[in-house]
């Protein structure tokens, strides 16, 4: 039982990071960003370069997230801010983009599976059971996570124009807001944040071009369910997080695999905003 | 520096193929009060979207202060001295007293000295900077509306339609308020307006606007101005 509630938790947690940035990008621009999950594999072989080079594991979410901060910076000034006025062209070239890139690492990595140094290993006695340290220490970083870019957006300057621009962007550029700058900064701290989450995905699962495939339609379904807030796609982590550890659990684990789309499509059928406050 | 706040010439705007605007022309002299009278439709709204770079101007030229401003974007005009308060979603809802405030200025700094001003006018702003702004009753969102434009003690104040659905006693409290800045500050007012009791109270000139064009103008103290005025708006 407690196996399965830390399960619950620590699945939540990992859904959390990965669809943080993606969140971020979409409140803001109005756009879902269909590169998040090339961002995302960006970061595991960042991670895959770094511990290859036989740097500390720990140093690759670092660099992860400064490598697809930087990426996220020229596709932002390249690709989507030309386009800021053609929603729908601008989710197009998102998701060519990722196309190119799963392309581009296949020339570069290969199509094969390859596996990365994991920065902790074995299993830690907690509340009775023995458990992953690695995936808790993984629970411990989106609570982290959440906070700092909840308290970002809440008691930062910052935080204030970025939640004016997502609410009423006229309004916010009229009162001086340069909302370009606004949408810059956050498409550059979503393609950051989808690259650490790679990153720090690489001790659990193996990287290969297509990692964020799976990853993107998860995390797309989540902020569909969340619309722009926070505390929504912390909620939605956990609900339709566990409800995919209790399938996969109890029933089929192909049928887990679906949990997050099928429930979340559901959900949008009965309550269009989701989890979302109406 | 130009003693002209805001030159408006030969300005033609619309939406897409529709010209709304045609040929305006318009001044206003630093420390005056403008007030755009017109029926529902006439363009007024369009204007001032047009002076603020959320239109394009297909035609025409705007002057700030002795510079050219036409097609500049929005939030470069704060920074030019120019406070906007629009007539719909002129407030955050979900945010604060404090946050609405707060952004009335370009940074945090001075946020105190600003509010402890404003709150001589307002009050309630001061008590209540905590609470949502959507919870505040219309005529509230309305001052902390005209508070927040006054934050940054603008140069310039474009003001659409503040008195519509206002109680008389509110409306009267705004007139004070801006009148008081108008002694204090070298501040000028474009003020667009169907109440024209409000309008005439503390404009010095006048225009309205009648299917885009200025049909009529003149000085708010000559002989029967609010007879003109209501021919036109009569129409």
């Amino acid at each position: 039982m407690i196996n399965l509630l830390l399960d619950i938790l620590t699945t939540a947690g990992i859904l959390f990071i990965v669809s943080i940035g993606l969140l971020i990008v979409f409140g803001v621009q109005k756009i879902i960003n269909f590169a998040h999950g090339a961002f995302l594999t960006i970061g595991g072989y960042v991670a895959l370069l770094v511990t290859g080079a036989h740097f500390s594991p720990w140093l690759a979410p670092p660099v992860a997230l400064l490598a697809g901060a930087l990426i996220g910076a020229i596709v932002e000034r390249v690709i989507v801010r030309p386009l800021y006025n053609r929603p729908l062209d601008a989710i197009l070239a998102t998701w060519g983009l990722s196309i190119v890139v799963v392309q581009l690492i296949t020339i570069g990595f290969g199509r094969g599976v390859q596996f990365v140094t994991s920065p902790v290993s074995g299993a830690i006695h907690v509340f009775g059971a023995d458990y992953s340290l690695y995936r808790l220490i993984f629970l411990g970083i989106a609570i982290v996570l959440g906070l700092a870019v909840g308290l970002l957006l809440r008691s930062t300057r910052l935080g204030l124009v970025a939640r004016a621009v997502i609410l009423n962007e006229n309004l916010a550029r009229s009162l001086g807001i340069d909302s370009d700058l606004v949408r810059f900064m956050t498409f550059v701290v979503g393609a950051g944040l989808a690259s650490l989450a790679g990153a720090l995905l690489t001790p659990l699962l193996s990287v290969d071009p297509t990692m964020g495939v799976t990853w993107l339609l998860n995390a797309f379904m989540l902020v569909m369910v969340s619309g722009t807030s926070l505390i929504s796609l912390m909620l939605a982590c956990v609900v339709l997080g566990g409800a995919q550890v209790v399938i996969s659990t109890f029933g089929n684990p192909v049928l887990g695999g679906l949990t997050i789309v099928v429930l979340a499509a559901i959900l949008l059928r009965l309550r269009p905003t989701g989890f979302a406050r109406a | 520096m130009s003693d002209i706040a805001l030159e408006i010439d030969r300005l033609t705007s619309g939406y897409g193929q529709s010209m709304v605007l045609r040929d305006v022309s318009l001044k206003i002299q630093s420390g005056q009060v403008l007030a755009i009278v017109g029926k529902n439709g006439m363009g007024k709204t369009t204007l001032l979207k047009t002076i603020m770079g959320f239109l394009p101007a297909q035609s025409g030229r705007i002057c700030m202060f002795g510079a050219d401003v036409t097609g500049v974007q929005p939030h470069r005009l704060a920074g030019r001295g120019v406070a906007y308060s629009p007539q719909d979603q002129a407030i955050f809802p979900d945010f604060t007293v404090d946050e609405n405030l707060r952004l009335g200025l370009s940074n945090d700094r001075g946020y105190e000295r600003a509010l402890d001003r404003v709150a001589v006018f307002f009050p309630f702003l001061a008590q209540r900077r905590g609470q949502r702004a959507g919870t505040l009753s219309g005529g509230e969102q309305k001052m902390l509306l005209v508070a927040r434009a006054l934050m940054s003690r603008p140069r310039l104040l474009l003001i659409d339609e503040i008195t519509e659905g206002l109680q008389p006693s509110v409306v009267q409290r705004l007139i004070g308020v801006l009148r008081a800045e108008l002694a204090a500050f070298d501040l000028s007012v474009l003020l667009i307006e169907q109440n024209v009791g409000f309008a005439l109270s503390i404009a010095d000139r006048y225009a309205v606007l009648a299917r885009g064009e200025v049909v009529a103008a003149g000085r708010v103290d000559a002989p029967g101005v609010a007879g003109v005025i209501q021919n036109h708006l009569a129409v």
